[in-house]
């Protein structure tokens, strides 16, 4: 591992060294580049990484080139609108942190540089999760390299759980249906969900989709088609609605996680579990607002998968570092994307200091016993992902809600299973097709 | 440009509001509203004012062409480059790449043979009729009321419609938001505390399109208000309150009064108003999309909504432009009379 | 009488109650403590009283450049807008030209275009012009989408100024110009000063073109602030709200003080003999 992470870095330096001609004889110190006097300007999304690990990753690119980093924050608002813009000016920023689902948006329109050649050296022999290569591979080539990933898991009242009987995390979805009916007949008030499952909640959703061998869309030729309506699709939908239907209370079935805040009714202690990521606001308001009573009461674990020890594919959050395709420092970001895949970097930065799940399933299990306990699941989980569909369109689904549609039609009733699989498949054909 | 000069000029007209004559031409030094002879008079000299000096020609020129120039090349370019984008194939790739495909009218054709064109118009239409409505409604009978309160109780009421007005879109989305969502919503336990409808804890209101349109109805008839009863209530201020007087004497009720003295002083600022309404209220965008995005399953998508959702959702931007340029003749056709109007007369609207 | 007016002044509250709650209960949220944001059974009044999500929103990162940023915006936005207006509408009520009337209908209908669809043209448009991330761009910007609405309204109080004062003055020698700068600029700056209230909110709440127009992180504005309480992680209600009072604070009292002038502008010039 150590001899071939040396590798890329000498290349790297040579490369540098071979583009800028300059003589660094004057330079009191050996630097490793001739990159001494350039910038390269990485735009971060706020929120994501901690500053700490953008140095931890700035360092990393500073020591291996010489040349500087300036790093800007972007928000999430209108971020798509901002990057098109951004790309299409002729001194673009040179790298970008994407989010992973809306890679395949950049990277077939032109914007991105083509990483392919590079893929080896980046990986370094690791097998990336498909939830963050996936989106990142269009037509067979790689435009971005994965950063890190977030994910959903199971977190849970251990109180209340407790007080109906519970005293362990389930290890199949048999034995979750039977502790959550427990609970369910423990706390019978109007308003508690055994399981807050919000209807609109198609990350979740689609875990079931997943769970019972569906998929979202397959790719045929050059085109895309919705594949919603075959029998393996069916049966998770089925499945997810009974789940929601049954776990869930009826006002949650039209409902997003932000209105009302599934955070905020589980602290209220309105729900005994959700399906949330490692970061979200309840495991962080219980350690940095101390609300003590709470922080020992939380459990995690992944929602468990049918057979005894396996766990519900997950849909994989989380960001990709893409280069720009005009930018005029190509090989210094290259050198950037390596600082930021590397093994150090990851398990140092990302997953140490940050607690979010790294992009191979080798890391996964090479950190995981350095997480504290209730990060353990979220990593667990995240080793068993599926890709959203590597083409612009997806994120035309992702940003008209119809998919938030789909499912909250499934879980209300308003339409069957069969009908709104069909209506969405002709929206999926449509949407995943439409040429750029 | 043919040029009436039936009797109405742009120089020295009386008041924002006119009374019911159009202005009078007045003659050199301020005769007053003359008689015909007066009119030529002051045709001749208004002649002899505009052919004068050379630097005084190019004056209004020289005066217009800071707005022209900015107007021009800021909002009058974009807007020829809208035009051609509605007719070109224009996504992402041809922004990166910057090579563009001419697809004439096919834009245009797309978005009129969408199914969803009919309902998205209609929808657009109904909800900006409903918000001006409601708006010009509120805003008058609040004119009405603060021109008949105390100091202090009119101070009280501006701050509020200003508080109001003030208030930044995101943020009075945001308190709407609050305000009505399910078991945290203030006004879901209003009514609940009433006991009027029983347990309306759980009750949704964006999940429902009426509801949601009330919603939203609601928070831009809020923000909208404060804009129209200020610019009204300086408008009833102005009516001498002597007309009133005379009319009470000649034995007109309030109703009559109202009808015979504040609707045709107020008319022009009324029309400016409207028209103004209209206008925002037909683009109202922001708060639809923030709230809504459109949905629940597009119910709430209106022109601006379904034209941003085309260009930024599915990065089909030509198609986006030709809803936008749709939208923008739809909004000239509906407000024809009044441009008509302008065209006609030339001032005074 | 006395009854009326208790009915007028009970209506009045009434009034206010209503339409004040949103902003009253936007404050009541920003004071309270964390945790204690969304209840079941809202609360009325913020006790304990916090000022923690103050805080919160004040500390975060270049909030002190995004504000510097928005002042010069929206101070450079409202006096120019207001100067070129003023010109233009001097223009189209004291001439008589070729192509006024073109120039009306032209102003009437840019007013028409929504603002979004003119997202990718104007970038288009600021790119070519290598305007692009910079502050004058964003004011360029801004004074158009502000230009078609003040000039209209300075019309109004234009035509309220009877013509005689500058008849008179130019008798007395007085040129063109001067009349303009020394006579009518004065007797509409009521006017003037009430109609800046829309280009102050125009440039002070715009968040998209300031997001997208703007590259560098040092060169956006305040609203860029306002979402950036909403990250990945979850949205920072406390912080948010908090921000949303202090963001709108600023309004609130720009109008406090121009409202007198407002309805005192609106009516000068009247004349009525």
């Amino acid at each position: 591992m150590h001899r071939r992470s040396l590798a890329p870095v000498a290349l790297g330096a040579a490369l540098a060294l071979a583009a800028t001609a300059c003589s660094c004889a004057t330079s009191g110190q050996a630097r490793s580049g001739a990159a001494g006097g350039k910038t390269l300007t990485v735009w971060y999304m706020d929120g994501d990484l901690s500053s700490q690990a953008q140095n931890a990753i700035d360092t990393a690119f500073e020591k291996a080139t010489g040349a500087k980093v300036r790093v800007q924050i972007q928000e999430w608002d209108d971020i798509n609108t901002k990057i098109s813009t951004a790309l299409a000016q002729d001194n673009p920023p040179d790298v970008l942190e994407i989010g992973n689902t809306d890679v395949p948006l950049f990277a077939a329109t032109g914007a991105l540089s083509d990483i392919t050649a590079h893929r080896a050296q980046l990986a370094g022999g690791q097998s990336w999760l498909p939830g963050l290569v996936g989106p990142a591979t269009v037509d067979g080539k790689l435009y971005a390299a994965p950063l890190f990933a977030g994910n959903r898991a199971v977190i849970y009242n251990k109180k209340i759980w407790g007080a109906a009987g519970v005293s362990a995390a389930p290890a199949s979805f048999a034995e979750l249906t039977a502790d959550l009916d427990k609970i369910k007949k423990a706390n019978a008030s109007p308003g508690f969900s055994a399981f807050y499952f919000p209807g609109q909640y198609w990350y979740g959703a689609l875990q079931f989709v997943w769970a019972a061998g569906g998929q979202l869309a397959v790719q045929n030729g050059g085109s895309w088609s919705g594949a919603l309506e075959s029998a393996a699709a069916q049966q998770g939908l089925a499945a997810w609605k009974s789940f929601q239907n049954t776990y869930s209370t009826a006002a949650s079935r039209d409902a997003d996680t932000k209105s009302p805040d599934q955070a905020a009714l589980f602290a209220d202690g309105k729900a005994a579990a959700i399906l949330d990521t490692s970061v979200n606001t309840v495991l962080k308001d219980a350690a940095s607002h101390g609300d003590n009573a709470l922080k020992d009461q939380i459990g995690t674990f992944p929602l468990p998968g049918a057979a005894p020890g396996t766990t519900q594919p997950v849909f994989l959050g989380g960001s990709d570092l893409a280069i720009a395709a005009k930018s005029p420092n190509q090989d210094l970001a290259l050198a950037y994307l390596k600082a930021a895949t590397s093994v150090s970097v990851q398990t140092g930065a990302i997953v140490g200091t940050d607690g979010w799940t790294p992009v191979s399933t080798q890391l996964i299990d090479q950190t995981s016993g350095s997480l504290s306990a209730t990060s353990q699941a979220f990593a667990a989980a995240a080793k068993r992902s599926v890709a959203t569909p590597a083409t612009p369109g997806w994120a035309t689904i992702e940003s008209d809600k119809s998919i938030n549609a789909f499912f909250a039609d499934i879980a209300t009733g308003r339409k069957s299973v069969a009908q709104a699989a069909k209506d969405f498949d002709a929206h999926l054909d449509q949407a995943l097709n439409a040429a750029q | 440009m043919p040029r009436s000069e039936r009797g109405v000029s742009g120089e020295g007209a009386a008041g924002v509001l006119d009374p019911a004559s159009p202005a009078q031409d007045r003659g050199p030094a301020g005769q007053g509203p003359a008689g015909p002879e007066g009119k030529r008079a002051g045709r001749r000299a208004a002649r002899r004012r505009r052919g004068g000096r050379g630097r005084d020609r190019a004056l209004p020129y020289v005066l217009l062409a800071p707005a022209a120039l900015i107007l021009a090349l800021v909002l009058g370019y974009p807007l020829v480059r809208l035009v051609l984008i509605s007719m070109q194939d224009y996504g992402l790739r041809a922004l990166f790449t910057g090579t563009t495909r001419w697809n004439g009218a096919a834009n245009y054709r797309a978005v009129l043979a969408d199914g969803q064109f009919g309902a998205v118009l209609l929808r657009t239409l109904v909800f900006c009729a409903a918000l001006a409505a409601g708006t010009l409604v509120i805003g008058l009978l609040v004119a009405q009321l603060m021109g008949r309160l105390g100091r202090r109780m009119r101070t009280a009421v501006t701050l509020c419609l200003i508080c109001a007005w003030a208030m930044p879109n995101v943020a009075a989305t945001l308190v709407w938001q609050w305000l009505f969502q399910p078991t945290y919503g203030v006004v879901n336990w209003l009514i609940t505390s009433t006991r009027l409808a029983g347990d309306y804890a759980q009750h949704d209101w964006l999940a429902g399109p009426h509801s949601a349109f009330f919603v939203l109805w609601l928070l831009v008839v809020w923000q909208s208000v404060p804009f129209v009863a200020l610019t009204l209530h300086a408008g009833l201020s102005q009516i001498p309150r002597s007309y009133y007087e005379a009319a009470a004497l000649a034995g007109a009720g309030p109703w009559t009064g109202f009808r015979l003295v504040t609707v045709p002083l107020l008319r022009p600022i009324l029309l400016l108003v409207t028209i103004l309404s209209v206008i925002w209220d037909f683009n109202v965008f922001n708060q639809i999309w923030i709230l809504t995005q459109g949905g629940p399953n597009g119910a709430t998508s209106t022109l601006g909504i379904w034209s941003f959702a085309r260009a930024f959702s599915s990065q089909s931007f030509g198609q986006g432009a030709a809803i936008a340029v749709v939208s923008v003749a739809l909004l000239l056709v509906l407000t024809a009379s009044y441009v008509r109007r302008l065209v006609r007369t030339g001032e005074q609207l | 009488m006395k009854r009326h007016k208790v009915a007028l002044n009970a209506a009045a509250a009434l009034f206010c109650v209503l339409w004040a709650f949103p902003v009253y209960w936007m404050v009541n949220t920003a004071f309270k403590p964390y945790g204690r944001i969304l209840s079941p059974t809202p609360a009325f009044l913020p006790i304990p009283l916090s000022l923690g999500n103050f805080a919160d929103a004040i500390h975060k990162p270049l909030f002190g450049t995004y504000l510097r940023n928005s002042l010069i915006v929206t101070a450079s936005v409202v006096l120019l807008s207001l100067a070129v207006a003023f010109f233009a509408a001097t223009a189209l009520t004291r001439f008589r030209f070729l192509g006024r009337r073109g120039f009306l209908i032209g102003v009437l209908t840019v007013q028409m275009v929504p603002q979004p669809a003119l997202l990718i043209p104007l970038f288009l448009t600021l790119r070519s012009a290598h305007l692009l991330n910079t502050l004058i761009g964003l004011t360029l910007t801004y004074v158009a989408f502000v230009l078609p609405f003040t000039i209209w309204t300075l019309r109004g109080f234009l035509h309220g100024v009877p013509v005689e004062i500058e008849e008179a003055a130019m008798v007395d020698g007085a040129g063109r110009m001067t009349v303009i700068r020394l006579i009518l600029l004065p007797l509409v700056a009521p006017g003037v000063i009430a109609t800046s209230v829309f280009a102050f909110i125009t440039a002070w709440n715009d968040y998209v073109y300031a997001y997208v127009m703007m590259k560098d992180q040092d060169k956006y504005t305040l609203p860029v602030w306002l979402v950036s309480f909403s990250t990945s992680t979850g949205t920072d209600y406390g912080g948010l709200i908090a921000a949303s009072s202090l963001f709108a604070l600023p309004v609130i009292v720009f109008f406090m003080i121009i409202q007198g002038r407002l309805v005192e502008g609106m009516t000068s010039g009247a004349v009525k003999e």
